[in-house]
């Protein structure tokens, strides 16, 4: 294959009215390999995004940038700009724990924390605002029917949040996300631990959530983001190759590689 | 064919061996453990009344019981607990936390390591030379400073490894809900792990509460009821040590009675210990 320059890889072809999160030359490393390969996109404001890509193309480590969660880790940096409405977020001056209350994550497999559903929801509100007990009854309540999961706990709230199904736990993960009111919320492959059903009921919720907060969502799973995506990103190597609107990206790719790959040639 | 067939048989007959032998080591063990719960129960239930647990150990020749012996052991044990427990949970912290990448958590545990395989007979010395020698007299609080070194090596190596044993999608998780570290470490981490924690103190407990050469060294022993903690203290160990080798058949009843309820409790906290983790798995 001719290898082609990187401008001509990374045009986004998406018109964004306006960004909520802006990606400028980003390279990121983890140790001296290089993960990512200078990649620019623009992620529109209340709207979904997929990024879709083989195993190990950087879609992941990408996501991870987005809220700083790879800090957790030595020998990962990252180098480029973020730009959150404008404000860079890879600046040293950004504080760690204010940003990730603007970008909530939920991650592939649920991780409800050790303690009752209630607290779930209510230890992430119990960091920033103080608040009566009423008022966070209430802000419980509505996070768990933002979710979809008020009907199914709200007899059991003092249950530990382990004793739930696997797709009522992630449910309960992106209740406790949308609990703390961010601004974006991060989806690394938030169902391909699910069954077909808990699967359709998190894509619902994705579908909900999306007229009040910037969505980002990676998947393996192409019919995915076809269904729950306005616009796709298709990485591979730690490249972008493609970000455009998801009907166009998967319907006429302009790039071989993204055709290759939406049609199961590989990956 | 016939090869096949021979093999198989070889294999049978390797298989057979190799069982015998192991159902007779796992027997040599076994039978050890039984004979010592045995012999234990045999002589020491005998030795079991009210006075042991309300008099004090006698003079030779006379009847008494074990009941400053039992305190001394108990005071000790807690003050060894209260001051080695933080200092293992937080170093063990540190090493499955903040240091987890870092050079000195590899240095850390390696010398740790040592410490917790190190005879606790040195460990006796040590606080002999550090405690007992300026002091210029033994003492219960040199004995339970030496219980204390004791505790830290295994409180330490449990609770890094439950520490370990915590997903770390369950730290991201907290920390992408804006969760600082500290509050991660408290309000998850710990809580995930806290049974095998708690379980860690527990076998601390079972370990000191039968150690006899580091308390030779510290507390010595004495003969009447002391609480205080600046002068020896008895403790079932070191009693069981002097009655046993004592010529007088009371004494020795009561060093087989000492015996069987230091077992009998350190049975009970392994047990208690067990149902812990034993829960943990379960759910």
């Amino acid at each position: 294959m001719k290898p082609m320059l990187s401008t001509e890889l990374n045009t986004p072809e998406v018109v964004v009215e306006k960004a909520k999160i802006e990606v400028r030359n980003l390279n990121f490393y983890y140790g001296q390999s290089k993960a990512l390969k200078d990649i620019n996109l623009s992620l529109p404001e209340r709207s979904v995004t997929a990024f879709i890509g083989p195993s190990g193309c950087g879609k992941s480590t990408l996501l991870r940038v987005l809220n700083r969660i790879y800090e957790l880790y030595p020998k990962q940096s990252a180098e480029g700009q973020v730009l959150l409405d404008g404000k860079n977020i890879l600046d040293r001056s950004q504080d760690l724990n204010l940003l990730r209350t603007k970008i909530g994550m939920v991650f592939q497999k649920p991780t409800p924390f050790p303690m009752s559903i209630y607290e779930n929801i209510a230890f992430g509100v119990r960091l920033y605002e103080k608040i009566s007990k009423s008022e966070m009854d209430g802000r419980v309540e509505q996070a768990l029917k933002r979710a979809a999961l008020w009907t199914e706990v709200k007899d059991k709230l003092n249950a530990s949040g382990l004793s739930l199904s696997g797709g009522q736990q992630q449910r309960l993960c992106i209740a406790r996300t949308v609990a703390v009111k961010p601004e974006v919320i991060l989806l690394d492959e938030p169902a391909s631990a699910l069954d077909p059903l808990s699967t359709a009921k998190i894509e619902e919720l994705i579908d909900e959530l999306q007229a009040d907060y910037t969505i980002v969502i990676v998947t393996h799973n192409m019919q995915q983001a076809a269904r729950v995506s306005k616009q796709t990103a298709f990485m591979y190597l730690g490249e972008l190759v493609e970000f455009d609107r998801t009907e166009k990206i998967f319907t006429s790719p302009r790039e071989k590689r993204t055709q290759d790959y939406i049609t199961g040639r590989f990956g | 064919m016939s090869t096949a067939a021979s093999l198989h048989q070889s294999r049978k007959r390797k298989n057979a061996v190799m069982m015998t032998l192991c159902v007779i080591a796992a027997g040599i063990g076994l039978a050890w453990l039984a004979l010592i719960l045995g012999a234990l129960l045999y002589k020491g239930l005998s030795g079991v009344n009210l006075a042991v647990f309300t008099e004090m150990t006698p003079p030779p020749g006379d009847a008494g019981g074990l009941l400053n012996a039992i305190y001394g052991s108990i005071v000790m044990t807690i003050i060894g607990i209260i001051v080695g427990t933080p200092i293992g949970v937080l170093a063990g912290t540190y090493m499955a936390e903040y240091g987890r990448f870092s050079k000195l958590t590899t240095v850390v545990r390696f010398i740790n390591d040592i410490l917790l395989s190190a005879p606790s007979i040195i460990i006796g010395l040590f606080v002999y030379e550090l405690m007992v020698r300026p002091m210029g007299h033994f003492s219960a609080i040199a004995g339970a400073v030496a219980l204390a070194i004791l505790v830290i090596p295994v409180v330490v190596r449990t609770t890094e490894d439950m520490l370990n044993l915590v997903p770390n999608a369950l730290r991201e998780a907290g920390t992408a809900i804006g969760a600082p570290r500290w509050v991660v470490i408290r309000s998850v981490a710990y809580r995930a792990a806290l049974s095998g924690i708690v379980t860690g103190i527990l076998l601390a407990i079972a370990r000191i509460s039968g150690e006899t050469a580091p308390l030779l060294f510290t507390a010595l022993n004495n003969q009447f009821w002391s609480s205080n903690l600046n002068a020896p203290m008895a403790s079932l160990p070191v009693t069981i040590f002097q009655f046993a080798l004592s010529p007088y058949e009371e004494w020795q009843q009561l060093a087989w009675t000492g015996a069987l309820i230091i077992t009998l409790t350190v049975l009970g906290l392994s047990i208690f210990a067990r149902s812990l983790t034993g829960r943990r798995e379960d759910r």
